[in-house]
C-alpha cells in the first residue's frame, strides 16, 4: 500500500512544483505522511549518504573478463588424471547424468582430453600455472586463484549475462552500474562505470551493450563504451571554431529549457539528461588527457607489451583501464573475446595467452608499484569453464572443449583479497570438492569488498525491492583478507 | 417510548452496575474472570469517550447554563447516560488491566479515578436540590478528575510520551556512544534498538506480555510465553519469530502503527540471537569479518531530535567540487578521504579550505597535482593523516623531510620522484613510514636493494623498469585500406611508439636494419606492388615483417558469369562482386563476399575485344576457426568463342597446418604464360574436399571465400 501512497504523492509533488496550486499545505500534509519525500532530489543523493555500509577495502574495480570462456584445464587448474587417461570415457560416475550443451550431447563418446601444456608451480601459495601463461604466473603471489567457480547457465549469451548482471534475462543492471549507482563516481568529470572491448584470433563470440546496460537504473549508470579507434569516446571533441565559452553557453541555455520541460512533464530521464550533458562538457577535457597513451613511459610500454600503443588491443585497453582507475572510475569493464575454443584449443589459447598474459600481469604490477593495487580489485575470469572431455575428433595433440558450467577459475587481486590457491575440483575437473562458490556467491564478495552489504543495496522497480545477488548469494569469507 | 421509562431503566441499570464495579475494584487482584468477559475489557478504549464529552458538556451546562435550563427529563436523561456510561467504561476498564501488565502506580491512580468518575457521576443525577454555587465546585473538580485521571489511561494506551512532540516521541532520547570495539555488542547496537523500538511497551511503564525489555535480566526472564531468546516457534526464536512476522499479522512486533525496525535493526537482532544472544561478549572478541561485528560497529543509535542520519557528521558538500572529492571513508565513519583530480583545474584554496576538518583527513591522494612547499604547509596540519598519495608532483624528497611530523603516516607514495639510495636513506630515518612506493621510469631495484634488506621497518616497493628485458616491436602498420591501384595510390606507414625507424621495401625482399629505405613520408604506388615494412628501435628485438599487396587493377573485363554458383548463404552481390572494386572484410557476411563449399568456384569473363592477360589475382578470406580454408588451386583457360576452352595454367596452394590460428585475407596469383590473347577467360577454383583430421571438422569440405578478382 505504501508504494501506491508514495507514488500519489509523487506525482502530487510534480503537480505543486509546476503549478502550485494546492498550496502549502498539502505539501506539508505530503511531508508529513511521508518523511523524506521533499529531502533528496534524487536517489543518488540518499544512498551517498548510506553507502558504504561498512568500511570498503576496494575502492576500485577493473574486471578482465575473458569472454568466451578460456579452459580452466590448460590454464590454472591441473589435473595430471586427465592426462594418464587421455582418450580413455569420461567415467559415468563424474559426470552423473548432467546436462551437456547440444554442441557435444549427441556426440557417442567423451574422451577426456589432458591439457597439452606443461603446468608447474609458482609463488609461496604453490599455484599451478600452464606454460602459456609465463607472466601471470610470475604474480603468483598476488593472486587470489578460485577453482571453485560456478554458475548456472551452459551457453555464452545467458552466462555472461548471469555474470554481468546477476540475472540471465538481459534486464538487470549490470554490476558496474549497480557500483556506480551505490557509491556514484569518483572524478565527478569520468564516469563511473567505463567499458572497453578488444578481440583475440580464436573463435570468438560477440559481447552486446546489454552486458554494461543500466536495466532499471537511471541512464546516468549505463556504462560508457570507450572505442577501440584513436578517438576513445566519439564526438567529444568540439567542432572547429567552436569554444568552451560558447559550448558553457549552449549547455546552460540547454538546461534550463530542459529544466522548464522536466518541470512540466517530471519526467526523471530529463534530469538524467542534463547530467549527461554536464558530465560530457567535463569529459572533453578529462579524457583526452587520460586516453593519450603516448606520454607513458617506454618501461610502461614494456610491461604491458608494445601492442599497448595500438589502440583496441587488450594491452591498450589494460594500459587505459589503469588510467582511468587510477583516475577514480569505480568500475572499468574489459571484455576480451575469442576464447570459446570447441575445437582446434591448443593452437587457438596459445593467441589468446599472448593477447591477455603480459598485459594482465603489467595491470597488477603497474598498480602494486603506484601504491593502488590495495585498494583497486582486479578479477579476471570468463563466464563459464571448459570441459575435461573433447568435443570432435581427439588426437594425440589436438582437442577442443565444450561449456563446462560446474567448475571454473577465475582469479582476483588486490582489493582486500588474501592471495592464494582456494577451492578444489575433482581429479578430472569435472566436479567440485570444495569450497563452492556461485555466482552470487562472487557478486556478494565483491560487494562486500566494495563495503557493500549485498542484502540492503535494493532499487524499488515495478513494487518489488532488487538486489544485484537477486535473493541468493552469500560473502565468501575465505578469500577476504 | 417514554422517555420516563427509560430514565428509569437506566437508573436501576447504575443501582445495579455501580456496587459491582465497587466489588470488582475491591476484588480485583485476586478474582479470575472468564475469557468473554476479559475480551469485553476491550471495548474500554472504544466507549470511554463518550462518557468524556458528555461529562465535559455536563460541567459547562452546570457552570454557564443554570439561568436557562433544559427541559427536566431531558437534563435527566443526560445525566442518568452519562452516569450509566461512566460506569460500563469503568467495568470495561477493569476487564482490560486483567489482559496485559500496566505500570502499577498508573494504573492504580487510573482506576481509582475511574470509580471517583462513575460515582460522581452518579451523584449528579440527584445534584437538583443541590446549591448553585457548590454544584459549580463539585462540577469544576469534575472536570479535574476528568481530565488528569483518563490522561494516566491514556499514557497507559498509547505510551508515556503520548502528548510529547512528535521528533521527540518518535525517537526516543539516546546517548551516543563513542564507537568504541571494547563495547559489548549488546550495549552497541541491541540494547538501543530495545530502547527505542520496543520498551515503551516492554518496559518499567508499560508490561505488555508480561515482558520487560530494558535489561538483560528482564530479557533472560522472558514475558508470558517464556525466554523469548531460546524459546523456539516454527524454528526461530520467538523474538525473531515476532520481528519477522508480516506486518499485517496481529502478532507481529512492533505492532503495525508503531516505529518499525530497519532492515539494518531486522538484521542486527537476528544476526546477535542466532550467535546466542550474548549480553557480554565485546565487538572486540569478534572476527573482524563478522558481519554482526562490523554491523555493531556501524550501527548508530538515532540521536535525540530526529533519526535523520545525515545530520550526525558534518556534511562534506562544501568542501567538494568537480575536481575535488572529499568523503567519509564509508556510512557511520568519521574519517575522511580526499582525491584531487586534474591538475589543470588544482586551486591551493580548495586545500587550504580542507584545513576545517583537518582532524578528519585520512587519506589523501594529490597525484600528479602541482603541489608546492606551500601547499605542503597545509597538509603538515593534517596530522591524523595515514595515507598521502604525491606521486608526479614536482617536490622533491627535501621538501618531504617535515612530513615525518606526521605520526599516523604509515604509507607514502611517491612515484616519479628523484631519489636514490642516499636520500631515501636519510628520508627513512626517523620516518613513521611503513610502506613507501617509489617507483620511476628509470628505478633500478639493484639500487636500493642494499636499503631494503637493511631496513625492515619500512617496505620499500620499487616496482620494475624492465631495462633488462628485450623483448620485440609490434609490427608498423600500412594505413591503406584498398589495395587496388586504379591510377596512384598513397600509402601511410605508421608505428606507435616513439623513436622507432621504420625501413620497407617493395621489391619483395626482406626488409632489414641497414640497406632497406627508411619511411619518413607517405609512399605512392602507380603498379603491383608487395610492400614489406619493419620497425626498429634500439633495446628492442625488431618487429615482424608486415606485408600488403597492392594491385594495380587497369583491365577491367567487359562481362562476367558464374558456371557453378555460389553458396545460397553467401551470394554477394551477384558475378560482379568480383569485379566492383571493393573489398570485403573480417565480417565475412557482410554481403561483400562470394563463398563455396559443396561445388567448386567457376565463373568466365569476357571482353569485347581479344585481350592477352599476364596474371591474375585473387583477394581471399582464411579463417579456420569459421572451416574457412585456403584455395587449393586455381586453374584459367581461354577460348575465343566461349564454348572451348584451352587450358592456360594453373596454380596450386599449401593448405593450413595445425599449429596455425589464421584469421586474415590472403591473396592468391596464377600467372599466365606467353602472348596469346583470347576474348573469354574461365576460372576454376578448388576449395579443400575434406578438412584434415585435426580439425574439428575433420572430412567435412572447407568453406572458400572470395571477393575481388584482379587482372594485368
Amino acid at each position: 500500500m505504501n508504494e501506491f501512497l508514495e507514488h500519489g504523492l509523487n506525482q502530487n509533488r510534480r503537480k505543486f512544483l509546476s503549478k502550485l496550486s494546492l498550496g502549502i499545505g498539502g505539501l506539508a500534509l505530503g511531508s508529513l505522511m511521508v518523511p523524506g519525500l521533499f529531502d533528496a532530489s534524487n536517489e543518488e543523493e540518499l544512498f551517498a549518504n548510506v553507502l558504504p555500509h561498512f568500511a570498503p577495502k576496494a575502492k576500485r574495480v577493473i574486471y578482465l573478463f575473458q569472454n568466451g570462456a578460456p579452459s580452466q584445464l590448460d590454464l590454472y587448474d591441473y589435473k595430471p588424471m586427465l592426462q594418464k587417461m587421455h582418450g580413455q570415457e569420461l567415467p559415468a560416475s563424474i559426470r552423473n547424468g548432467q546436462r551437456l550443451t547440444g554442441m557435444t550431447s549427441s556426440q557417442a563418446k567423451f574422451p577426456l582430453a589432458g591439457t597439452k601444456f606443461n603446468f608447474a608451480q609458482h609463488g609461496a601459495n604453490g599455484g599451478w600455472f600452464s606454460e602459456s601463461i609465463p607472466h601471470i604466473a610470475s604474480m603468483s603471489d598476488e593472486l587470489c586463484i578460485v577453482r571453485s567457480m560456478y554458475t548456472e547457465a551452459i551457453n555464452h549469451d545467458p552466462a555472461l549475462t548471469f555474470f554481468q548482471t546477476g540475472a540471465q534475462v538481459g534486464n538487470r543492471p549490470s554490476m558496474g552500474s549497480w557500483v556506480s549507482y551505490g557509491l556514484g563516481s569518483e572524478n565527478k568529470n569520468l564516469p563511473a562505470f567505463c567499458v572497453l572491448l578488444s578481440k583475440g584470433k580464436g573463435n570468438g563470440q560477440g559481447v552486446y551493450s546489454k552486458l554494461w546496460n543500466n536495466g532499471f537504473l537511471d541512464s546516468i549508470h549505463q556504462g560508457v563504451q570507450f572505442s577501440s579507434g584513436e578517438e576513445p569516446v566519439k564526438y567529444l571533441t568540439d567542432p572547429e571554431f567552436i569554444d568552451r565559452g560558447d559550448k558553457r553557453k549552449i549547455l546552460d541555455e540547454i538546461a534550463s529549457l530542459n529544466q522548464e520541460a522536466y518541470k512540466n512533464m517530471g519526467d526523471p530521464e530529463i534530469v538524467t539528461k542534463i547530467q549527461q550533458y554536464e558530465l560530457a562538457y567535463r569529459m572533453q577535457m578529462a579524457v583526452p588527457e587520460i586516453t593519450s597513451l603516448q606520454n607513458e613511459p617506454e618501461s610502461i610500454v614494456k610491461m604491458y607489451g608494445p601492442e599497448c600503443l595500438a589502440p583496441g588491443t587488450y594491452a591498450a585497453n589494460c594500459l587505459l583501464a589503469r588510467k582511468l582507475s587510477e583516475n577514480g572510475v569505480r568500475f572499468v569493464q574489459l571484455y576480451h573475446q575469442g576464447w570459446d575454443s570447441h575445437g582446434n584449443l591448443p593452437a587457438e589459447i596459445v593467441g589468446q595467452c599472448k593477447d591477455v598474459d603480459r598485459p594482465s600481469a603489467a595491470l597488477i604490477k603497474d598498480l602494486k608499484q603506484r601504491g593502488l593495487l590495495e585498494e583497486t580489485l582486479v578479477i579476471w575470469g570468463g563466464e563459464f569453464g571448459r570441459t575435461n572431455y573433447c568435443q570432435g575428433a581427439l588426437t594425440k595433440d589436438n582437442y577442443g572443449r565444450d561449456h563446462h558450467p560446474r567448475a571454473f577459475t577465475i582469479w582476483m587481486a588486490g582489493g582486500g583479497v588474501k592471495p592464494g590457491v582456494f577451492g578444489e575440483t575433482d581429479d578430472f575437473g569435472y566436479n567440485i570438492n570444495s569450497l563452492p562458490v556461485h555466482v552470487h556467491d562472487f557478486h556478494a564478495t565483491v560487494m562486500h569488498l566494495m563495503g557493500v552489504d549485498h542484502e540492503r543495496f535494493t532499487f524499488k522497480h515495478q513494487g518489488r525491492r532488487y538486489r544485484l545477488t537477486d535473493v541468493a548469494g552469500k560473502v565468501i569469507n575465505e578469500i577476504i583478507s | 417510548m417514554d422517555i420516563k421509562k427509560l430514565i428509569r431503566q437506566g437508573e436501576w441499570c447504575i443501582w445495579f452496575l455501580n456496587p459491582l464495579l465497587l466489588l470488582l475494584v475491591i476484588y480485583s487482584e485476586t478474582s479470575k474472570t472468564n475469557n468473554v468477559l476479559l475480551w469485553l475489557g476491550k471495548l474500554h478504549p472504544l466507549v470511554l469517550h463518550f462518557p468524556i464529552v458528555l461529562g465535559i458538556a455536563i460541567v459547562i451546562y452546570f457552570l454557564f447554563f443554570q439561568n436557562n435550563k433544559l427541559e427536566e427529563n431531558t437534563e435527566k436523561l443526560i445525566l442518568v447516560g452519562n452516569a450509566l456510561l461512566a460506569t460500563i467504561v469503568a467495568i470495561l476498564g477493569l476487564l482490560l488491566s486483567k489482559q496485559d501488565a500496566y505500570d502499577t502506580a498508573t494504573l492504580n491512580l487510573h482506576k481509582w479515578g475511574g470509580l471517583s468518575i462513575a460515582f460522581i457521576s452518579w451523584l449528579f443525577i440527584y445534584s437538583k436540590n443541590i446549591a448553585g454555587s457548590f454544584k459549580k465546585i463539585i462540577a469544576l473538580a469534575y472536570l479535574w478528575v476528568l481530565l488528569f485521571f483518563t490522561h494516566q489511561g491514556a499514557l497507559l494506551t498509547h505510551g508515556e510520551n503520548a502528548l510529547s512532540m512528535p521528533a521527540a516521541a518518535v525517537v526516543k532520547a539516546e546517548e551516543v556512544k563513542k564507537v568504541d570495539s571494547s563495547l559489548t555488542v549488546y550495549e552497541k547496537a541491541i540494547e538501543p534498538i530495545l530502547a527505542q523500538k520496543c520498551v515503551s511497551c516492554h518496559g518499567p511503564e508499560k508490561v505488555k506480555g508480561q515482558l520487560k525489555l530494558q535489561s538483560p535480566e528482564f530479557i533472560i526472564k522472558g514475558g508470558k510465553d517464556g525466554n523469548i531468546l531460546t524459546n523456539f516457534h516454527n524454528g526461530e526464536a520467538l523474538l525473531l519469530q515476532r520481528i519477522h512476522l508480516p506486518n499485517a499479522d496481529e502478532k507481529h512486533m512492533p505492532p503495525d502503527g508503531k516505529l518499525q525496525l530497519t532492515l539494518e535493526e531486522l538484521t542486527l537482532l537476528s544476526k546477535w540471537v542466532k550467535a546466542g544472544g550474548n549480553f557480554t561478549k565485546k565487538i572486540s572478541e569478534l572476527a573482524k569479518t563478522d558481519s554482526l561485528a562490523i554491523l555493531a560497529m556501524a550501527y548508530k543509535a538515532p540521536v535525540k531530535g530526529g533519526g535523520d542520519t545525515k545530520n550526525k557528521a558534518p556534511d562534506l558538500k562544501q568542501y567538494n567540487s568537480s575536481y575535488l572529492t572529499v568523503n567519509y571513508l564509508f556510512n557511520g565513519s568519521e574519517e575522511i578521504a580526499v582525491n584531487f583530480f586534474q591538475s589543470s583545474f588544482y586551486k591551493k584554496e580548495q586545500l587550504a579550505n580542507l584545513v576545517k576538518i583537518k582532524d578528519k583527513i585520512v587519506n589523501l591522494n594529490m597525484q600528479g597535482m602541482p603541489v608546492t612547499k606551500e601547499d605542503l604547509a597545509i597538509i603538515l596540519q593534517f596530522t591524523k593523516l595515514k595515507k598521502l598519495n604525491l606521486n608526479y608532483t614536482k617536490l622533491t624528497l627535501n621538501d618531504l623531510e617535515p612530513l615525518k611530523s606526521i605520526t599516523s603516516l604509515t604509507n607514502l607514495s611517491i612515484c616519479g620522484m628523484d631519489v636514490n639510495q642516499n636520500s631515501l636513506t636519510k628520508f627513512l630515518e626517523k620516518a613513521p613510514f611503513t610502506e613507501i612506493n617509489i617507483w620511476t621510469n628509470h628505478s633500478n631495484e639493484k639500487e636500493f636493494q642494499q636499503l631494503s634488506a637493511s631496513n625492515k621497518k619500512v617496505k620499500i616497493i620499487i616496482g620494475d623498469n624492465l631495462d633488462t628485458e628485450i623483448i620485440k616491436l609490434t609490427s608498423p602498420i600500412i594505413e591503406q585500406d584498398s589495395s587496388i591501384i586504379v591510377t596512384s595510390l598513397d600509402v601511410v606507414v605508421k608505428h606507435f611508439l616513439k623513436g622507432t625507424v621504420v625501413r620497407y621495401t617493395t621489391d619483395g625482399k626482406e626488409p632489414d636494419s641497414l640497406t632497406s629505405p627508411i619511411y619518413s613520408k607517405k609512399l605512392r604506388f602507380t603498379k603491383n606492388t608487395i610492400l614489406k615494412t619493419r620497425a626498429f628501435k634500439p633495446g628492442w628485438l625488431s618487429s615482424d615483417v608486415v606485408q600488403k599487396t597492392f594491385y594495380k587493377s587497369d583491365i577491367h573485363p567487359d562481362s562476367i558469369y558464374f558456371v557453378t554458383n555460389p553458396d545460397k548463404k553467401y551470394p554477394g552481390t551477384g558475378a560482379k562482386t568480383l569485379i566492383d572494386y571493393e573489398l570485403g572484410e573480417q565480417n565475412f557476411s557482410n554481403g561483400k563476399w562470394l563463398a563455396y563449399r559443396d561445388t567448386m568456384m567457376k565463373f568466365v569473363i569476357g571482353f569485347k575485344e581479344m585481350r592477352p592477360l599476364h596474371e591474375a589475382h585473387f583477394n581471399a578470406f582464411v579463417d579456420n576457426g569459421a572451416y574457412i580454408f585456403p584455395i587449393l588451386s586455381i586453374m584459367i583457360e581461354g577460348s575465343n568463342d566461349g564454348k572451348q576452352f584451352r587450358k592456360l595454367n594453373e596454380a596450386r596452394f599449401p593448405s593450413l597446418e595445425k599449429t596455425e590460428v589464421v584469421r586474415e585475407n590472403k591473396s592468391f596469383s596464377c600467372r599466365i604464360p606467353g602472348e596469346a590473347a583470347y576474348k573469354f577467360y574461365r576460372f576454376t577454383l578448388l576449395n579443400l574436399k575434406k578438412l584434415p583430421k585435426w580439425h574439428p571438422g575433420k572430412g567435412t569440405p572447407a568453406w572458400i571465400f572470395v571477393d575481388e578478382l584482379f587482372l594485368n
